[in-house]
């Protein structure tokens, strides 16, 4: 059996249902304006590997990351969490968008656990599918593993 | 009632455990399966009620859903596995280590509230009992 590549209108189902139901939030396309250097950006992947191979990943600014991650934990605006908090609630996110097109790509395919960094590689906009999160971007990609 | 949440993400762990304390339960949290079993040989009475994740470290959720099943004292606390694994073949193979319920994520409140529903866990509340 052959798997495709995940496109980009699965990602963004599977990105819509996870603002919904675990940020409590919509997950509106992101009005292109400029794009974040992430210098203080983090990076989470996570692997799927079987049938198809490759991974996802997510990657926003920081401060967006502590924001949604306060969603998560129910946290007042303006309690600070701890970096371990952030990391865990940015991998959990992308954990679910991985789960949802795993789930849509069919055949024997096994998700791997998240791994959340600084940013090491710029996303590439054009191949990302990128959503709001309170007027800021969040990019995810599809990455075909090489070869 | 009392529930044990099983999940390596503190914040889902978190999101379950909102839910599940709105609907009445006491809630204590494991990271693993591990973890979760530690607890439940500290605590004299097991909890009525653990929502488990499948992919954690240590020990998975089926491993623990596995482990809970094989020991009589444990029989009575209802497994509902809380996880992102959606196929067909996961589902029965958790369905037959011994889970009760099985909830995909992503899923709202009222989805979880829904299973609690159909298993028949309703803690009682105050007004219940007044």
């Amino acid at each position: 059996m052959t798997v495709e590549t995940p496109d980009q209108a699965l990602v963004r189902a599977a990105m819509e249902q996870v603002w919904e139901s675990m940020l409590y939030a919509v997950a509106e396309p992101w009005a292109p304006g400029d794009h974040p250097d992430f210098r203080n950006g983090l990076q989470a992947q996570i692997a799927l590997t079987g049938e198809w191979n490759g991974e996802l990943r997510l990657t926003l600014d920081g401060t967006v990351a502590a924001e949604i991650a306060g969603a998560m934990l129910g946290a007042d605006e303006d309690e600070e969490l701890p970096e371990l908090d952030v990391h865990d609630a940015v991998g959990e996110v992308l954990n679910v968008v991985g789960g949802s097109v795993k789930g849509a790509l069919g055949g024997a395919t096994a998700l791997g656990l998240p791994g959340v960094t600084p940013v090491t590689v710029a996303p590439d906009h054009d191949d990302c599918v990128v959503v709001a999160w309170r007027g800021s971007p969040v990019y995810v990609q599809v990455v075909p593993a090489a070869g | 009632m009392r529930a044990l949440v099983v999940d390596d993400s503190r914040a889902m762990r978190r999101i379950v455990g909102r839910i599940l304390t709105d609907a009445g339960f006491e809630v204590q949290e494991a990271g693993h399966g591990q973890e979760a079993l530690d607890l439940l040989t500290e605590h004299d009475t097991p909890p009525d009620l653990a929502c488990i994740d499948w992919n954690m470290p240590v020990m998975d959720g089926l491993e623990f859903v596995t482990e809970v099943r094989s020991r009589p004292e444990w029989r009575s606390i209802t497994l509902m596995m809380v996880t992102t694994e959606s196929e067909q073949s996961r589902i029965v193979r958790a369905l037959a280590a011994g889970a009760h319920e099985y909830l995909i994520k992503p899923f709202t409140a009222d989805a979880l509230q829904e299973k609690l529903d159909l298993l028949g866990l309703v803690p009682l509340t105050a007004g219940d009992l007044a």
